[in-house]
């Protein structure tokens, strides 16, 4: 009997929102794995923050047992993604170790950007794509014509495309039996030699590095010496198994299967996701195509914050890092923040997740610089530098030229905002390549626009300007020339370089002018006036003030109520502790991020 | 010396607060504890009642007390004291010289507004013991007293002070208020000047504070009201103390100014690290180093090492002459720089500009270092 026929290896993609996290509970529970009291919402997102943001980050995968109608137990290996587009290619790497995949779609809704996205990455791996309608139990939902959409869009059959409701439970038996039906099994050969690709990988006190891998051809069993193809470093199998979920051990892992392996391997960096395992006595010829070092896109300063220490800091992101191998660091110095670290992320979003989990994980404070992309130098005597920290621009002088990365973005919007997201483009220096209608109602417009447009408020002011209807996804497509300055920060006439950031020239007045405009709101009355200005180069291109303070006295104490009193002076020292120095300018710890927030007024 | 805390006889001096709130209508700004009783039929009932429980626990506070302090102050404030039937000062001052030991120099003053007073009352206050009195007068200018919400007229104002003087009081204060919104300079001066041509002994002035939850302070978030700019606000402050100064009240504490000998003994326990004990609502109490507050505002504080000589230094600082390092020694058992030597940093700018200033034993603010005090006094606790 052929094991692999009772195997569905799936993935469920979705656009953010459209409840892809939901519909992997209620098939995780309509399979009998967890009881119904025991779930937690969305249980493949377990870490808070996921679950807070309601996105997924890092992926889980769930090994499940479904009895079909035709009376056989199928396994579900269900491998869950992660839904931001700053992830795109660990979704690649899932998508890849599957045969099929759910694309949930939002009944209310329709096929949006990530949607497209998602597909475009499953198409790209061969899976069988099923469709999938959600939400329809709501009022405002429109199977047939998201349906149209499916078809017209994506080019596949959604006639029989199961109408479920992730939240009610409505439909998810029809859904099972369409995975059993439709998605392919998996027809690897068990005999072959061992190809097995790493789609995810984590690291755990006790065991090490846990990496979880599709077994295309061959078995690995505990013992077994195996091999990663990219590094060809060896490791010896200390464990094998699946995830039930949980770690539940195994003889061995055969061709078909997903689980997990265990084989004293120190870092993640080093079970890279996209890699092939195969053994070391008997390797495979051939790696699994796909495989690619992951670049970092986003960089920025983390600082320790005032009055935090600069080790516990090093400390907790090591460990971030030892479990996220997309993410870099390194030691740096600013003469405004003291010691801290250059970081390197996959996109604004990776960072934003970086930060709040060292706030809230590991009870840190810390202090983070603009976000830069990384550019392009090219100096007068030819030769080439990439610079990600503004601080670093070597003198104009020896500058030849700069080029920017540049992307290529895929905007979904309804058509009634398009004029306001073109001209969102155009505000950010946007090359319109084209538009396709999907509907009659909705466009996807497709933009070339530089990677430091992108990062910085973008996503939040497609948001803004589309009442949350816009969506977006890109991907880097090449480095081009562009005219761009540093634009200086100095308060109180000194340079603040965790200020520093590279802007296009056309754009260096505007940007000037918000952040000095910002920063005259956050930034505390002091005894003396504080001049903020903006600088490029030598040339002072805007400027404000912070008045002086004159009065700080409180004048009566009623019935003498020192308590009272002393609570006020006592928040008034709170705040001062969570300030910055700079020379004699004390600068709230939020300023270096509210400089980069999006706002509607600008 | 009234700051002392130990009497000759070896008790300990104490200053007792009894807390009034009552009143006919609640000021705009005021964000004290009170009952604006005006319209309420119970009101006289309701008054009578809490008399009752005030000298419950006057009763009760004499009987923990009495053996270990002296009283050498008693300050009636309130809310509007001087709502009060003169039958229920008598009555409280009765139970306080029945429950504790009153010094026979003892500082009794009763805070008055202008439109409660008439010289009947007047002369019953006196009899009973009460011997200073601090009249609300906020402003002499029927405008302000307006947009303050203030019943009572500059007219009744200047009456009230006559009667009081008629009626035998020789220290008297007049509080009042500035940086109030519309006010200008001229208005505020030419109240201060026919203030000091009453020529009352003690004279409170205090820059208006925009209190949560109170009118103002809506008036205030909505942009209703035109405030005082912080420039002229502080130019008013200097500009009174300099016309008082000028006609021989000397500047003690930050919105205090009294002729010599005439500052109030009361009130400066509480910037000398005095013992008081408050009685009735939501009154404020320090005693063997514990702070408390009656209900309903109730709290309860043991004071650590670190608690004491940040208030200390804080409320110390609100005094003219600042605080004495030798004092501070003399009570903590340590010296002061050994104590707040790690701060110096954040001390100096204020040291260097002449805001805070050290003279000898003496540590003291000087009179622009009060405009930004609590940047200073936050320093050290």
């Amino acid at each position: 009997m052929d094991y692999q026929k009772y195997i569905r290896n799936f993935s469920i993609i979705a656009h953010i929102d459209h409840g892809k996290s939901t519909l992997a509970d209620r098939i995780i529970e309509n399979t009998g794995l967890v009881a119904h009291r025991d779930m937690k919402e969305q249980f493949l997102d377990n870490m808070d923050l996921e679950r807070e943001r309601g996105i997924t980050i890092k992926l889980q995968t769930t090994r499940l047992v479904y009895k079909a109608k035709d009376g056989n137990e199928y396994v579900f290996n269900l491998i869950d993604t992660p839904g931001h587009v700053d992830f795109t290619y660990e979704v690649s790497r899932s998508l890849a170790a599957c045969e099929g995949a759910v694309l949930v779609v939002d009944a209310t809704q329709g096929v949006e950007a990530q949607t497209m996205g998602n597909v475009y990455l499953a198409l790209d791996e061969d899976l069988e794509i099923l469709p999938c309608l959600n939400k329809i139990d709501l009022a405002s939902a429109r199977p047939e014509e998201a349906k149209k959409e499916i078809e017209d869009m994506i080019g596949i059959d959604a006639e029989d495309a199961p109408l479920v409701s992730a939240k009610e439970g409505i439909g998810i038996d029809n859904l099972l039996e369409q995975i059993v039906q439709k998605i392919p099994a998996p027809s690897g050969d068990e005999n072959g030699k061992l190809k097995a690709l790493i789609f995810d990988s984590v690291y755990d006190n006790y065991k090490g590095v846990v990496i979880f891998v599709r077994i295309f051809d061959g078995v690995v069993r505990v013992g077994d010496m195996i091999r990663l193809m990219s590094t060809n470093k060896k490791y010896e199998v200390t464990e094998v198994g699946v995830m039930a979920p949980g770690h539940v051990p195994a003889k061995w892992l055969r061709a078909g299967d997903v689980g997990y392996i265990c084989a004293s391997i120190k870092q993640v960096k080093d079970a890279r996701v996209g890699d092939t395992v195969t053994l070391d006595d008997d390797p495979t010829e051939e790696a699994l195509p796909g495989y690619k070092q992951i670049q970092s896109m986003v960089y920025c300063g983390i600082y320790p914050a005032e009055g935090e220490k600069y080790e516990p800091v090093k400390d907790a992101l090591e460990k971030l890092q030892v479990n996220d191998a997309a993410f870099l660091f390194e030691p740096e110095t600013s003469t405004a923040l003291g010691f801290g670290f250059r970081c390197g992320f996959l996109g604004l979003l990776h960072m934003e997740i970086i930060v709040e989990r060292l706030e809230r994980e590991f009870n840190l404070s810390v202090v983070t610089t603009s976000p830069s992309v990384v550019y392009k130098v090219v100096m007068t005597d030819g030769s080439v530098r990439m610079i990600q920290n503004p601080t670093n621009l070597p003198d104009p002088s020896e500058i030849d030229h700069i080029e920017e990365p540049i992307v290529k973005a895929d905007i979904m919007i309804p058509k009634e905002y398009v004029g306001a997201i073109m001209e969102l483009c155009q505000q950010r220096r946007g090359k319109m390549l084209g538009m396709d209608y999907i509907t009659t109602e909705r466009v996807d417009i497709h933009y070339e626009l530089p990677l430091n447009e992108v990062i910085y408020d973008f996503f939040d002011a497609l948001k803004s300007k589309t009442r949350g209807y816009g969506s977006l996804d890109y991907e880097f497509i090449r480095y081009e020339r562009s005219q761009l300055v540093k634009l200086d920060v100095l308060l109180n006439k000194e340079l603040v370089d965790a200020f520093s950031m590279i802007v296009h020239e056309s754009e260096a007045y505007q940007r000037g002018r918000f952040v000095c405009e910002k920063l005259k709101e956050i930034i505390p009355m002091h005894q003396f006036e504080v001049p903020i200005q903006a600088a490029v180069g030598q040339k002072v291109i805007a400027r404000e003030t912070v008045k002086a303070y004159r009065k700080d006295v409180i004048a009566k104490c009623y019935g003498g109520d020192i308590s009272r009193k002393k609570k006020l002076l006592e928040k008034q020292k709170e705040g001062k502790k969570r300030m910055r120095q700079f020379g004699k300018v004390e600068v709230p710890q939020e300023a270096f991020t509210a400089v980069l927030k999006y706002d509607d007024n600008k | 010396m009234t700051t002392n805390n130990e009497t000759d006889n070896g008790k300990k001096a104490l200053g007792i607060y009894i807390h009034i709130p009552f009143c006919r209508s609640r000021c705009r700004y005021c964000g004290f504890y009170s009952r604006a009783a005006e319209n309420s039929p119970d009101s006289g009932k309701a008054m009578e009642q809490y008399i009752w429980k005030l000298i419950g626990e006057i009763a009760e506070r004499g009987a923990m007390y009495r053996r270990q302090y002296v009283a050498d102050s008693v300050f009636i404030g309130g809310g509007t004291p001087s709502m009060m039937p003169a039958a229920g000062v008598e009555a409280v001052l009765g139970a306080v010289r029945e429950h504790f030991v009153l010094s026979s120099d003892a500082e009794v003053t009763l805070e008055a507004n202008p439109d409660t007073v008439d010289l009947r009352n007047l002369r019953r206050w006196r009899a009973a013991g009460v011997n200073r009195l601090s009249m609300g007068v906020q402003s002499l200018d029927d405008g302000i007293l307006h947009t303050l919400g203030r019943i009572h007229s500059a007219g009744d104002a200047v009456e009230a002070y006559r009667l009081a003087r008629k009626a035998g009081f020789r220290n008297i204060n007049l509080d009042l208020m500035f940086a109030v919104p519309g006010q200008s300079m001229e208005q505020w001066m030419n109240t201060v000047n026919r203030v000091i041509g009453l020529d009352p002994e003690h004279i409170s002035f205090y820059s208006l504070q925009i209190e949560e939850d109170t009118p103002f302070y809506e008036a205030y978030m909505t942009g209703e009201l035109d405030f005082v700019p912080e420039e002229t606000d502080r130019a008013m402050y200097h500009a009174a103390i300099a016309a008082m100064r000028r006609s021989g009240y000397e500047h003690y504490e930050i919105s205090n100014m009294a002729k010599p000998g005439m500052r109030c003994r009361h009130n400066l326990k509480y910037w000398s690290f005095g013992e008081y004990l408050g009685i009735g609502d939501s009154a404020s109490s320090f005693m063997n180093g514990v702070r408390w507050t009656e209900k309903p505002r109730e709290e309860y504080h043991e004071n650590d090492f670190a608690d004491n000589t940040g208030e200390y230094v804080f409320t110390g600082l609100r005094k003219t002459e600042g605080i004495r390092k030798s004092d501070f020694a003399r009570r903590f058992g340590r010296e002061f720089w050994e104590v707040y030597g790690s701060r110096r940093g954040y001390l100096k700018e204020y040291f260097e500009e002449g805001l805070l200033l050290e003279e000898g034993d003496v540590i003291r603010l000087s009179e622009r270092g009060i405009d930004i005090s609590n940047s200073i006094m936050a320093i050290f606790v």
